[in-house]
């Protein structure tokens, strides 16, 4: 049990099957068990708890998903920048080493965590459910509209792990290539949003958006594409602060 | 490698399972995998070898590892391609290229034999 508020931690292992065993006509003195549990279920429960804790709290999550290097700190620099006193917003970053990005998000005024997983290679519902009390620490309990949680920069784990958040957005810069939808099919199945970055480096590389739209859509026809240039603003970026937007105000309105 | 945070849940519930049966060996472990659960079979098994290495309970134990079929639904023409291998590039029946898949996204763990 967490030891800060009582709530269920990853040691309360909670078994949704029986432990009776029972013998199919194996060797004398061996016991086979029919179990059927999914190893996703202990991550999964907890990160039932924790979006029950930020909806408590009145806020929206978001966990951003990307290789190294899309963008995802600069985009989350700009969006500070651009809602600043409009939206509060708070950031937990997800890093193997250092406290950099944090430091970055910090500079910009807004409270952040750094989690350093000192090697593994995403985040999961136990790390951001300590990761979110270290927040409520920090910030005092004031208001929070948004939290983002920033993952590992990695396309593949991190898909896997479900932390709680209520939208996934996934990134994908345009120096990488058009073809991640299809090398990387999960983190785009499993992601409400899919953001095209760098629109500003177009002129330089081969990435038809239009073909990178279509084959993210082929796997996930829900998926919300928005292409946008973080740095230097216009449409798309605008696009994306209206999603963020209507997400905080979808909230607001749900917990009044 | 998130296979390996995989494993080690993995060996936590096969602990406590043996606890629960009074078994001091664990002889085999049945998984199955999904095609589209993220997890890479070969990784999983290397990381439950090496795993299962250091563990008196486990060591020695076999890993069978079960593939279920995943359902392709095209949604042009509704024709439904069901298979545990790669997902189809496109509706084999139409040609179209949005297939909906159902199942196959979860790691199961599903009987041990221990004694």
């Amino acid at each position: 049990m967490c030891d800060v508020c009582g709530c269920p931690s990853p040691g309360d292992h909670s078994h949704d099957h029986s432990h009776d065993g029972h013998s199919h006509g194996a060797t004398p003195g061996r016991t086979v068990v029919d179990v059927h549990a999914s190893l996703f279920a202990a991550n999964d429960a907890l990160a039932k708890s924790n979006r029950e804790h930020f909806e408590e709290s009145g806020l929206v999550a978001l966990n951003l998903i990307s290789s190294p290097g899309s963008g995802k700190t600069t985009l989350l620099e700009h969006t500070i920048e651009a809602l600043k006193g409009e939206i509060s917003i708070a950031v937990i970053e997800g890093d193997i080493e250092t406290e950099r990005d944090a430091d970055r998000i910090r500079a910009k005024g807004v409270p952040a965590v750094q989690l350093t997983t000192g090697g593994a290679c995403h985040l999961d519902a136990s790390m951001i459910h300590r990761g979110f009390h270290q927040l409520q620490k920090e910030t005092g309990g004031s208001k929070i509209d948004l939290l983002f949680i920033e993952n590992v920069g990695n396309l593949v784990c991190p898909a896997t792990f479900d932390l709680g958040e209520h939208e996934r957005v996934v990134l994908v810069s345009v120096p990488e290539g058009p073809d991640k939808p299809a090398k990387y099919p999960k983190a785009f199945t499993s992601s409400q949003t899919f953001l095209i970055t760098k629109t500003d480096l177009l002129p330089y590389f081969d990435f038809p958006v239009d073909e990178a739209r279509a084959e993210a859509l082929q796997l996930n026809h829900h998926l919300q594409v928005i292409d946008l240039c973080a740095t230097k603003g216009g449409e798309g970026f605008e696009k994306w602060l209206n999603y963020l937007r209507e997400l905080v105000a979808a909230m607001r309105a749900k917990s009044r | 490698m998130h296979e390996i945070s995989l494993v080690q849940n993995l060996i936590q519930q096969l602990k406590e399972l043996a606890a629960a049966n009074n078994a001091s060996r664990i002889i085999s472990v049945t998984m199955e995998i999904g095609p589209l659960a993220g997890v890479v079979v070969d990784s999983f098994r290397f990381g439950f070898d090496i795993m299962s290495a250091d563990d008196n309970l486990i060591r020695g134990a076999v890993l069978i590892v079960q593939t279920p079929e995943v359902s392709y639904r095209c949604s042009g023409c509704g024709a439904v391609m069901v298979t545990a291998s790669a997902r189809p590039e496109q509706c084999r029946q139409c040609g179209d290229k949005l297939l909906f898949a159902e199942g196959g996204d979860d790691l199961i763990l599903r009987q041990i034999e221990m004694e």
